[in-house]
């Protein structure tokens, strides 16, 4: 009798732990994965807010074409936080409660992304490959560090490496900064900081605020204080005022640029002006040869959109992609958010089909990459002319 | 002898009380994503701090302001740095910074003794980019414009740690400042203010001092300006430059227009409108758009934001809070009410 009653008791147990399955993850059924991105769509950044999420597109389309991850198909969800930290918040917020969305991905801005930290603790919720190139992004001492994955080289890291380079060519050089005076420029600065040091020298430091469409007084500042070597911390619109009104002043020292200045536009618009300009980048360009480049562009022709789409900042979308799906694809069958953030720390010199130098995470290091390659415009093209440089 | 306010009607506070504690409690059996609508709350209660503040500046004493969200921003960084790098407590800070923050309004003031008007708004707009200025060059304290993580607020051994907690916190502010904000612009102070507003000459002929009058307006709004930032430093607990700019400055006008200028309820009713419509109604009415048309550009966000701005101003001059005027008197006439009178 107490034989059976153990039995029966056994099997109760075991039928009890058989029924009570895992909780499922929010954002993955059997067939999909959510994941929200976070992008500005109708702020000040709104080119890029609609640039990204194309090329990420591109390659998710490809990948669930392919079958998915897993058998999973992925999909995003976007919002929209007109560059606004607190909209950004809430519209986290709403991407976790609302679509149950299992990771961010690719929320675009330092501010924004900042914002983001306390929400990504409360939820225990990770964020691939946000869409800065700031090296707060990676910074350990800041809270929820360890749910952001950067990808990208920090601005500082960028500015270090320019004015080595500088000095490289030059062993007299004087070099300058025009910057952006906001956390973009604030990041660029430390850089420049930490480059002064070193070298034992004092960089002219020029500062201009967002949106600003006149760069005399700081390109005549420059050229008073005989700097040979001028890094432009811009994006798009600055450096192609700041390298025609030198050519205007008859100034023409060597002209170099911080990653967002990459874009196709910059020489376009910069014209001969424009000659020679040399920027750092924390990829492969998307014309060039690499296995990733070349997918881009067959995917992108393959698509139908506007050629002019075409460019740095959609091909950045697309290289970001293929980091969240390898650590999708890293995490396994049964994905859990613990595990895709075990999958990425696994990340050693990753280089995502030649375009990027190498991705590398651990436990305790969320920088991503470490390393730009340098892009001088000949002749109207962009073209790599060093080796990734760290 | 009769108090001062023994014919005022009273009997709303108690609903109201109990409205704002039932309200989180409502959403929170409606909907499994109270926390995010608890957010959106908690960003309309800061702003209707604000909003009284600017009411009582702009709306009562009828000197524009195109600056609030450099007190709002002064508020926001004097308390974080205060409580996480002075150490002093948060409970401290809550008295501290808006007397801080209120004397910036005193400077501020004195403009104001001799310009109204458009060249008012333009000094005021002018403080607000200094504010922000001052702020980045304060690299040392405030982290320039890279903005600052701060800590969650303490109130006796309390840690106000969640979107939850942080609603009763902000909401008990909310009701002190609008029930005493109501009984300060019924008083003496608010009858000089609204004489100022009407003519500065008859107030100052009727014994009005116009400095002490127009300098108090600007104090005590700059006060719940700070003290708006304050709750909004702690609560969100990550403040930047990006967010303190002079869009937000016109956006708290908006509020105060769209509620309905010269009323405590009127900005009340604004700017939660305001921060609900941009938050959740635009968008929603978007995605449920994107069902039927593909919408590439988000700018609809904007033109919808635009339009009912517009149409407000245009039709509504009185605000949200003259349509509920109206509508209480159509009732109470009801069925005498004069043709064509409402409509």
């Amino acid at each position: 009798m107490k034989i059976r009653n153990i039995i029966l008791l056994t099997l109760l147990v075991a039928l009890f732990l058989g029924c009570a399955g895992r909780e499922p993850t929010p954002g993955v059924t059997d067939s999909e994965i959510l994941i929200g991105n976070i992008q500005d769509l109708s702020g000040p950044m709104k080119e890029l807010g609609m640039a990204l999420p194309h090329g990420s597109n591109l390659y998710f389309n490809y990948i669930n074409g392919k079958g998915g991850i897993h058998g999973r198909k992925i999909k995003m969800v976007i919002e929209d936080h007109q560059y606004n930290p607190q909209k950004a918040v809430a519209a986290a917020k709403k991407l976790v409660e609302q679509n149950q969305v299992f990771c961010f991905y690719q929320v675009i801005g330092t501010s924004p992304c900042e914002a983001l930290r306390p929400t990504l603790e409360e939820y225990e919720i990770p964020l691939i490959a946000p869409a800065t190139q700031s090296g707060t992004m990676s910074d350990r001492s800041r809270r929820g560090w360890k749910y952001i994955f950067h990808t990208d080289t920090g601005y500082d890291k960028q500015a270090n490496i320019l004015v080595d380079y500088a000095y490289e060519q030059n062993g007299d050089a004087k070099v300058g900064v025009i910057y952006q005076d906001d956390d973009y420029g604030a990041n660029v600065l430390k850089g420049i900081a930490e480059a002064e040091e070193r070298h034992g020298i004092t960089v002219q430091k020029e500062a201009y605020q967002r949106g600003a469409t006149d760069f005399a007084g700081q390109v005549m500042n420059l050229l008073k204080g005989g700097t040979t070597h001028v890094i432009i911390g811009g994006v798009v619109r600055e450096p192609i005022i700041v390298m025609k009104t030198a050519a205007a002043m008859s100034y023409a020292p060597q002209f170099l640029g911080i990653s967002p200045t990459m874009d196709h536009r910059v020489v376009l618009g910069a014209g001969k002006e424009g000659e020679g300009f040399i920027v750092a980048n924390f990829a492969q360009l998307y014309n060039s040869d690499a296995e990733g480049a070349k997918l881009y562009r067959e995917l992108f022709e393959n698509s139908g959109t506007d050629p002019k789409v075409m460019g740095m900042y959609n091909f950045y979308g697309f290289m970001t992609a293929m980091v969240l799906v390898e650590g999708l694809e890293r995490a396994g069958k049964r994905l859990t958010r613990a595990r895709l953030i075990r999958a990425m720390e696994g990340f050693k010199n990753w280089d995502g089909m030649g375009v990027f130098p190498g991705i590398s995470y651990g436990p305790s290091d969320r920088a991503g990459t470490e390393s730009v390659v340098l892009v001088a415009n000949r002749g109207g093209t962009q073209q790599i002319i060093s080796d990734w440089i760290e | 002898m009769k108090s001062r306010y023994a014919d005022e009607n009273l009997s709303w506070i108690a609903p109201l009380v109990l409205l704002v504690i039932a309200i989180p409690f409502l959403i929170r059996g409606v909907t499994f994503s109270y926390r995010y609508y608890l957010y959106v709350l908690n960003i309309a209660g800061i702003y209707t701090i604000l909003a009284v503040g600017l009411d009582i500046l702009s709306g009562y004493t009828g000197l524009i302001s195109l600056g609030h969200a450099g007190f709002f921003a002064i508020g926001a960084y004097t308390s974080a740095v205060l409580v996480d790098q002075a150490g002093i407590p948060f409970g401290l800070s809550l008295i501290i910074t808006p007397i801080i923050t209120g004397f910036f309004g005193l400077v501020v003031g004195f403009p104001a003794l001799r310009v109204s008007g458009m060249y008012l708004g333009l000094t005021t707009m002018g403080f607000g980019f200094i504010a922000r200025r001052l702020i980045i060059a304060l690299r040392a304290w405030t982290e320039g414009s890279a903005g600052l993580e701060v800590s969650n607020p303490v109130l006796f051994g309390f840690e106000f740690a969640s979107d939850w907690a942080n609603y009763f916190l902000i909401f008990t502010f909310v009701v002190a400042v609008v029930v005493v904000a109501r009984r300060v612009m019924n008083s003496k102070i608010g009858r000089a203010f609204m004489a100022i507003r009407d003519s500065e000459r008859a107030a100052e002929a009727a014994g009005v001092n116009l400095t002490r009058y127009k300098l108090l307006a600007f104090f005590m709004s700059a006060v719940l300006a700070g003290l708006a930032g304050v709750l909004f430093a702690h609560t969100m607990r990550f403040i930047s430059t990006d967010h303190f700019d002079i869009l937000l400055s016109i956006y708290f006008i908006i509020m105060i227009l769209v509620g309905g200028v010269g009323s405590i309820y009127g900005a009340v009713l604004g700017s939660v409108f305001i921060v609900l419509l941009d938050f959740l109604l635009i968008p929603a009415f978007k995605d449920w758009m994107a069902l039927f048309v593909a919408i590439e550009v988000a700018d609809i966000q904007s033109l919808i934001f635009g339009l009912i701005m517009f149409l407000f101003i245009i039709f509504q001059p009185m605000g949200l809070y003259g349509v509920w005027l109206k509508m209480r008197i159509y009732w109470k006439l009801f069925p005498f009410n004069p043709k064509k009178r409402f409509t």
